[in-house]
């Protein structure tokens, strides 16, 4: 063969790509994520993720409103983790004003918040296998998660945009109702995940799918600041509540999954694993409900604080949720970031996507668990 | 105690002091010449630190300038440096050198604060908007654009209107 | 053996007219059928309780679904390849009306009965993997024609063994099957003759599955493949390509791909179950009753299966059907080729 052939041959391998145009409507994109792939055949070349559809300027309206004001905006952050986010921007107000937490307040805190992580673990399970091509387990999840959203929802008042904290507190008491009902879901959960284990985890094609699939490797992890479930199943154990314990949660026993493999099947595992650890702080702290106030006496309208920066950090369902407030001594602040996990893992997608096929595409960025309103906020 | 753990910033900070976590979450402050950024990033790369955060402040008003803020942290142990870096307070105009080179993480990091800030970075290798629509002509986060209080007075009388029809 | 059509009416033209009414009157019926059974299925899976408002426990539903898809707008996109864009569903759909034509569903009347039944069956679905690459390369849509690339790949990697496991089936009436009296002569039983096939099994009472378990897995697997049916409804994975080769279709250009893909699944179950079930034979009931009660058995597996697993990957799917199901399906021709020798 000349050489001639050779070259056209050649340009015409390097011809047969094209690009796709994925999201911001698509079946899985979790929402409005837009992923520019450039592919030859069913290999993913280049990625370039597309976002800012979902961008509602929470961080300027931060600095438009007092932050009593703002503390609404804060559960529409990321509507899976709502409860966490709510509660996490009382608890850095707290700390930067100074303002003290009724010991039964904070202990509820806890109980809610990995309530909202077991719920959001759940619609992540569901709505992964469903991005797999797995039907049923995303109605079975989504009959689980029901319970949860109504507890919470018989407390707070809504099922998705909580708003239940307050400075120095959380809005309303929980009682023996909220008590039981708890104690029952947990039981319910623990007798559905062997369950789940075999109709999913056990399953061949299921772990055909996932193993190997979408490896972050650690050094891929601390370059992009990638941290949560993700971060875990590459091997670091890292998990907020354990490294800068807040609240209460140093009272708690519990573990911090990890696994090493990083890849898709390592994130599902240990998302499982931690279901069944927010089950064990939930029964430490219903054994241990102290009694008294849900609330300071002298309700908390205004924030006095000293002007500063202040940074204060809670691990959401999906990682490191820091908030970093710019404080110049008035009521409005004067500048609110917020540093979301989804942020980070989404800024890693080019880099773990490349060379990978369509369908694999599917599966990681199900897998990493991104919520779009998170990123764009 | 500085500086910590296999961190050597010795020489590359015009300010360094302590600050008290229990209080605002950092462990360290330090202030950095926007010339030896990347050698400072360089340095909490080394010393196996991530980028934990990274954005900008509008302080015209007060400081003069345009803060570029930046924290480090480390995933076995805790231990948070903020990092501030003053730019000339004037957009357009303001400019960094890019970390991407050091941290990827700064790249969209950089891209949203030249987004919302309008601050360019020298040596990123695509700067670009990343929320905002990229035919937009402002940049949201500067004090100057869009206060509520400039917001014109809806007519509540012609919305009632258009609604009930 | 069973009479056909043309046994019955001696004109042809009345015979086809009959033939083809009585097939698009029981596809239909299958179709709407099979569209709340499969509803209900994964429903009674997941545990919920599916349609329930439309006639008794939604009976009437797809009913009223159809009617849906009658009155819709036909959506024509930009630049597509018009001839192919159009031809594409009546090419996917047609194949199957003269398949299910072919199948011998009781022992007394058959609408054809023909020698080369097997060949013609595979021959028509074929023709469905051409139909689905014109859709997909028409619609002037990435995600169609990514679908329709795996479709194409799909249906002929699946069809060897496919093939492959039926011709043990073949081998076997061969080697067993004796004659049959018709219209007062005798012929040999032929292996390619869909009513020979289950004639020699009714006969000799015992059904292929008993004989052939590995082919019939197999042949299971492949019909779920060649169908698109899950786990290897990879051509339209619509976590992944939103609807593959049909997401450019709307109305009831969608709805004929969608009968077709449930027609397919329908004659792949009754095919299954002449090879390998015994076809109409069975005790007490009827003939067709026991056909039609085994098919929609297979049915129900296939929908079992598809609501329980996930989806493969594409390389996954094709190493499958290279590595696993080819060399197991020549390897069991082969034994049985080498056992019909020695016994």
């Amino acid at each position: 063969m000349n050489s001639g052939v050779l070259d056209t041959l050649q340009r015409g391998v390097e011809e047969e790509t094209y690009y796709l145009n994925m999201g911001p409507q698509h079946p899985s994109m979790h929402g409005v994520l837009r992923l520019l792939l450039h592919m030859r055949g069913e290999m993913v070349l280049e990625c370039e993720p597309i976002i800012g559809y979902a961008h509602r300027a929470h961080e300027k309206m931060a600095e438009n409103r007092s932050y009593i004001q703002f503390l609404p905006n804060t559960s529409r952050i990321d509507y899976l983790s709502g409860m966490i986010y709510n509660i996490a921007f009382c608890q850095a107000i707290e700390k930067m004003a100074g303002i003290d937490v009724p010991e039964r307040a904070e202990v509820i805190r806890v109980i809610v918040c990995e309530l909202n992580r077991i719920q959001s673990h759940l619609l992540w399970f569901g709505t992964f296998l469903l991005d797999i091509g797995g039907i049923t387990p995303f109605l079975y999840c989504f009959d689980d998660r029901e319970e949860i959203l109504g507890i919470l929802d018989r407390v707070s008042g809504s099922r998705l945009t909580y708003s239940y904290g307050r400075f120095g507190g959380v809005t309303a008491d929980i009682d023996d109702v909220f008590i039981s009902q708890t104690r029952s879901f947990l039981d319910r959960l623990r007798g559905r995940l062997p369950m789940y284990e075999g109709l999913v985890t056990k399953n061949v094609i299921f772990r055909d799918r996932c193993k190997g699939v979408g490896v972050i490797t650690v050094d891929q992890a601390r370059a992009y600041g990638v941290t949560g479930p993700v971060l875990r199943a590459s091997g670091v154990a890292y998990d907020v509540r354990k490294a800068e314990p807040y609240g209460v949660y140093d009272r708690y026993d519990f573990e911090i999954p990890t696994r090493t493999s990083g890849d898709c099947l390592a994130r599902y595992e240990v998302r499982v694993a931690e279901m069944e650890q927010s089950c064990r702080i939930i029964e430490q702290a219903l054994d241990a409900l102290p009694e008294g106030a849900i609330e300071p006496a002298k309700m908390v309208k205004k924030v006095k604080s000293a002007a500063g920066e202040y940074y204060f950090a809670v691990e959401s369902a999906r990682g490191h949720f820091g908030m970093y407030i710019v404080s110049d001594g008035t009521d409005v602040a004067s500048r609110i970031k917020l540093r979301t996990p989804s942020f980070s893992v989404m800024s890693a997608a080019p880099d773990v996507l490349k060379g990978t096929m369509i369908a694999d595409v599917i599966a990681i960025v199900g897998s990493v668990d991104v919520v779009l309103p998170e990123i764009d906020r | 105690m500085l500086p910590t753990a296999g961190l050597d910033l010795s020489g590359l900070t015009s300010s360094s002091v302590d600050s008290d976590y229990a209080v605002d979450g950092f462990h360290h402050r330090h202030t950095v010449e926007s010339g030896r950024i990347v050698e400072i990033a360089r340095a909490f790369c080394d010393g196996g630190y991530h980028l934990e955060m990274m954005t900008c402040e509008d302080r015209r008003a007060d400081l003069e300038a345009m803060r570029l803020v930046y924290t480090f942290g480390r995933f076995d142990l805790v231990d948070r440096h903020l990092v501030f870096v003053d730019l000339v307070p004037e957009i357009p105009g303001a400019e960094a050198p890019s970390m991407t080179g050091v941290f990827p993480a700064a790249d969209w990091y950089e891209r949203e604060v030249y987004d919302m800030y309008g601050v360019r970075f020298s040596g990123h290798p695509d700067l670009k908007r990343i929320l905002l629509p990229d035919d937009a002509d402002f940049h949201a986060l500067l004090k100057d654009f869009g206060r509520i209080e400039d917001a014109p007075e809806e007519e509540s009388g012609e919305r009632d209107e258009g609604q009930g029809a | 053996m069973p009479r056909t059509l043309l046994d019955i009416f001696p004109n042809p033209l009345i015979a086809v007219g009959i033939g083809i009414t009585a097939v698009m009157t029981v596809l239909s019926v299958n179709t709407l059928f099979c569209i709340w059974f499969e509803r209900k299925v994964s429903a009674w899976i997941q545990l919920r309780m599916g349609p329930m408002e439309v006639g008794f426990h939604g009976t009437m539903q797809t009913v009223a679904d159809m009617v849906k898809l009658l009155g819709k707008q036909l959506v024509t996109p930009k630049g597509i390849d018009k001839p192919l864009y159009h031809l594409a569903p009546i090419v996917v759909f047609a194949p199957v009306v003269a398949a299910a034509s072919l199948m011998p569903f009781s022992e007394s009347v058959a609408i054809t009965n023909t020698n080369i039944g097997l060949v013609l069956v595979f021959m028509f679905g074929g023709f469905a993997s051409i139909g689905i690459f014109m859709g997909g390369w028409g619609s002037n849509n990435k995600y169609a024609l990514l679908g329709a690339m795996r479709s194409v790949a799909q249906n002929i990697s699946y069809e060897i063994p496919l093939i492959l496991s039926s011709l043990s089936v073949v081998l076997l009436v061969g080697a067993m099957g004796r004659e049959f009296a018709v219209d007062g002569g005798v012929i040999q039983a032929n292996g390619m003759n869909l009513a020979h096939i289950t004639g020699v099994q009714a006969q000799r009472g015992v059904w292929f599955l008993l004989l052939q378990p590995l082919a019939f897995i197999i042949f299971f697997i492949a019909v779920l493949a060649e169908t698109n049916r899950a786990p290897f409804d990879i051509p339209e994975a619509e976590s992944e390509l939103i609807a593959g080769f049909h997401t450019e279709y709307s109305g009831m250009r969608f709805g004929l791909f969608f009968f077709a893909e449930f027609s397919n699944m329908f004659i792949g179950a009754m095919v299954a179950t002449i090879l390998f079930l015994g076809g109409w034979d069975g005790p007490v009931l009827p003939g067709p009753a026991w056909f039609f009660l085994k098919t929609y058995f297979l049915v129900f597996c296939m929908m079992w299966i598809r609501w329980t697993y996930p989806r493969l990957r594409f390389d996954q799917l094709m190493t499958f059907a290279w590595g696993i199901l080819v060399p197991l399906s020549i390897l069991n021709l082969l034994i049985t080729a080498f056992l019909v020798k020695v016994f």
